[in-house]
């Protein structure tokens, strides 16, 4: 592969023809902020409700916990990672802390104890991944159901509520009357700045995109791959767990399955904002309108009044044109 | 090699947005010749061979194949024309025997099943035809890249060729494996095939060609008939480049300092002798072998990548013996891998964190400052001459030697006390080996220490105080000044001492 440097060697010896044309997609943030408002055009035309802050702020209400769980698989599809085992990691945290709660313990003794449980799960997630050369796409299939199983069998597999506890983190808002900040969008919005600025700023954040875009390279370079992958990991599974407690108390009850299938629509809202598989490529701000861009389509598919049923099929419809338009952008010519 | 033109290029130009990378180019090629294109990366060769193989289309110019006119070609019609082309990237499928990658999309077999006896059986007799000696019932992935590569030639010419362009054949051959490929290509040639050959080995030119066409800024700046003239090295070197330049490297001389890193008892296996020496301040140690003789291996033990069976690494009489490159760079003791396409850089990240990533800790505390990063790399860009548009640029962007210049300045910005390299100019041009042996050059007389692993003779002849040669994993001879030559060295190689 000779591609050179100036620009005239650079597109003489590559097909970068079709690079140019599609430049602007390349820029996937741009093309999701267009489709963004786009949609908030049409649909505010068709019901004139869905552009007042009362449905903003519900909108960002809904993706919260979508967003935080799309935050974490964002850092981990950048390291070369992946964990489909965080779904169930935030009803095995419901589910401890409800019975905790309810056996007397008090709230901030029970607040520690499943974060730490959260972050027990994410370390045998990232020491079985790093030590084994097994993909992390088996790993933690394998480990869902541990830890979903796990689960069932405490909650025996009925639903438990809250009761009055702990509505504060879930349901309480922020700030004046009529414009008050709901506290879970608060706390995802902590998430975003802080996994964006550890990614960005950190060399912790630069060691782990190096280890997602080469690893050997990374690991030639004196990096501590295992020592980063399992603690990125434990970071996961600690913000799985705040996940957890936030929609916990969302919900006002928790069963062993109420985390199932954030996994993988937090994997659709990375991939749609951009990031990809191989890792080392995307970024945060582009999960972010990932996220926004799916709740948004749910929004405005239930203010116009599409049945839940055709929207699970539209969100299928939405992950494959999305990448398959940033795709074209980067096709190269076959040689 | 007949009088019957095969192909015959007329004025063909190719722009890529307002750059010119092929500029009136005329180019014609006999039945059974070998003729060369050389030119230096981006001179326009693989435009034109990308222009012949129908996957670009010219601005303008006349193709004549055979009888036929094109204005422009496209795979469907090449392939019918008995062009083929192998190029340097794998196109091939792993997973599968050679045999079968052979033939692929080609099995003669009428029924619904392929007969893998029979392919076999096929594959093999081709194979004996041509005197090439690999397993038909091997699985692609686990061939050598050598074999790999005779592999890609060997599906071309099932087809039958008229025309065969090999782009880099030999880009990741060694000196004995060049020699196969060569007599190969005579062998092909003599049977009426003709060959386009590019290639950066002016000796392996000499070797195979009839006639060259040297290329520079997608012109063609001259063309040379080996039937009626020698071939000048210099000369080609010269045309290429555009100024006179040196084959051989002359290294200034600088003082050679005391010794400073040791290497004691390191043995790969239970089985072989124990490796020692020692690396004086400022010296280039060359470490030379065949390929699959361990030298790559000693280097990368030494640096802590693969186990060791046993030994100790000093460095200013501290034993330091690293058991991973994290504890290795702890001392500044860096390597500069052999294949720095693939385990050297993280090809989708930009310049600057392919050139900070191992001296992250060059920033104090958990944060880094991208302004004061940004400065930083820019000054290794600026020291290297690294060619790129901006700083941001992915590096899968660059070329190859301005790609081994990034790696080159990972390691400096890191800090270097002793660097290995492992084959430092590699498939890169004349140009861009020099910059590199400058930059080499530029750190001994700071009293840096290199051990460079290489197969280039003159790279070995030019750069090293002294040569260790390695054979089966043991050191078979030591070289020092006058006694550093080609003869001496391959004496080595084949396990005798130096005279």
């Amino acid at each position: 592969m000779k591609n050179i440097t100036s620009k005239k060697d650079n597109i003489a010896d590559r097909g970068t023809l079709e690079r140019k044309r599609f430049g602007f997609i390349k820029n996937q943030n741009f093309f999701l902020i267009i489709i963004i408002i786009a949609i908030s055009i049409i649909t505010s035309f068709i019901n004139p409700n869905f552009l007042t802050y009362r449905n903003i702020s519900n909108i960002l209400q809904q993706v919260s916990v979508l967003g935080i769980a799309t935050m974490c698989m964002g850092l981990l599809m950048l390291a070369g990672q992946l964990d489909l085992s965080i779904g169930a990691m935030m009803g095995l945290v419901g589910v401890v802390f409800v019975k905790m709660v309810k056996a007397g313990i008090s709230v901030e003794l029970s607040v520690l104890a499943v974060l730490a449980i959260a972050a027990f799960c994410g370390f045998v997630n990232g020491i079985i991944v790093a030590k084994s050369n097994v993909m992390p796409l088996i790993i933690t299939l394998g480990m869902l159901y541990v830890y979903y199983g796990l689960a069932l069998y405490i909650s025996d597999g009925r639903p438990n509520a809250l009761g009055d506890y702990f509505r504060f983190l879930g349901q309480s808002k922020i700030g004046p009357e009529g414009f008050a900040i709901p506290f879970t969008v608060i706390v995802f919005l902590l998430i975003f700045l802080f996994a964006f600025a550890m990614n960005k700023y950190t060399k912790y954040g630069r060691r782990l995109n190096a280890i997602g875009g080469n690893r050997l390279t990374a690991y030639l370079a004196g990096i501590n791959v295992d020592m980063h992958i399992i603690s990125l990991y434990v970071l996961v599974g600690l913000i799985m767990g705040l996940a957890g407690l936030v929609l916990t108390s969302r919900l006002g009850n928790v069963r062993a399955g109420s985390g199932d299938g954030y996994e993988l629509k937090a994997l659709a809202a990375a991939i749609i904002g951009g990031i990809t598989f191989e890792g080392g490529r995307g970024s945060l701000v582009g999960a972010f309108f990932g996220v926004i861009l799916l709740g948004l389509i749910y929004n405005a598919m239930n203010v116009i009044g599409v049945s839940s049923y055709f929207q699970t099929m539209v969100l299928g419809v939405i992950i494959v044109i999305t990448t398959v338009i940033s795709s074209l952008g980067k096709r190269e010519s076959s040689f | 090699m007949s009088n019957i033109k095969n192909v015959e290029v007329k004025n063909l130009n190719k722009s890529f947005t307002g750059v010119r990378a092929l500029v009136d180019f005329s180019f014609d090629l006999y039945k059974g010749e070998v003729h060369c294109l050389i030119g230096e990366n981006g001179a326009g060769k693989s435009t034109f061979i990308k222009i012949l193989s129908g996957a670009i289309t010219p601005d303008s110019g006349i193709i004549n194949i055979g009888k036929k006119k094109y204005n422009r070609l496209f795979p469907a019609i090449t392939k019918n024309e008995g062009i083929e082309a192998v190029h340097q990237e794998g196109t091939l499928v792993p997973q599968i025997t050679v045999a079968e990658n052979i033939f692929l999309g080609s099995e003669k077999s009428e029924k619904m099943f392929v007969s893998y006896r029979r392919l076999f059986r096929d594959a093999a007799e081709f194979m004996e035809s041509l005197n090439i000696n690999i397993r038909p019932d091997e699985f692609y992935e686990n061939l050598s890249l050598p074999d790999q590569q005779f592999v890609k030639i060997l599906r071309a010419l099932i087809f039958d060729p008229r025309v065969l362009i090999l782009d880099e054949p030999t880009a990741v051959f060694n000196i004995n494996d060049i020699k196969i490929v060569t007599k190969l290509v005579k062998k092909i040639s003599k049977k009426g095939v003709s060959v386009i050959y590019i290639s950066h080995h002016l000796e392996e030119i000499a070797e195979v060609a009839d006639r060259v066409t040297v290329l520079r800024d997608g012109r063609k700046v001259k063309a040379h008939n080996f039937k009626e003239e020698s071939i000048d090295l210099n000369l080609l070197a010269n045309e290429m480049i555009g100024r006179p330049v040196e084959l051989f490297y002359k290294k200034k001389k600088h003082k050679v300092g005391d010794v400073i890193f040791e290497v004691r008892g390191l043995k790969l296996n239970p089985k072989s002798k124990e490796i020692n020496f020692k690396v004086r301040e400022g010296e280039i140690l060359g470490l030379a072998g065949l390929k699959g003789s361990g030298r790559t291996k000693i280097a990368r033990a030494i640096f802590g990548v693969d186990k060791k069976y046993q030994g100790k690494i000093f460095y200013k009489g501290k034993e330091i013996t690293p058991n991973s490159p994290g504890e290795a760079l702890e001392e500044g003791l860096c390597m500069m891998t052999e294949n720095k396409q693939i385990d050297g850089l993280c090809m989708n990240a930009s310049v600057v964190k392919n050139i900070t990533l191992a001296g992250l800790d060059r920033f104090k505390g958990p944060i880094i400052n991208l302004k004061e990063e940004a400065r930083l790399a820019k000054k290794f860009v600026d020291q290297l001459g690294i060619k790129t548009p901006t700083l941001n640029q992915e590096v899968i962007n660059l070329s190859g030697g301005n790609k081994q210049k990034v790696v080159l300045a990972k390691w400096l910005f890191r800090g270097i006390n002793i660097l290995i390299v492992d084959e430092p100019t590699h498939g890169i041009d004349v140009n861009s080996k020099i910059e590199i042996y400058e930059i080499l050059t530029d750190l001994v007389s700071k009293g840096k220490s290199i051990i460079m692993v290489s197969s280039e003779m003159p790279e070995l002849i030019a750069m090293s105080d002294n040569v260790i040669v390695i054979k089966d994993y043991e050191i078979s001879s030591v070289l020092s000044e006058s006694r550093i030559t080609e003869e001496n060295i391959l004496l080595g190689f084949m396990g005798g001492g130096s005279r």
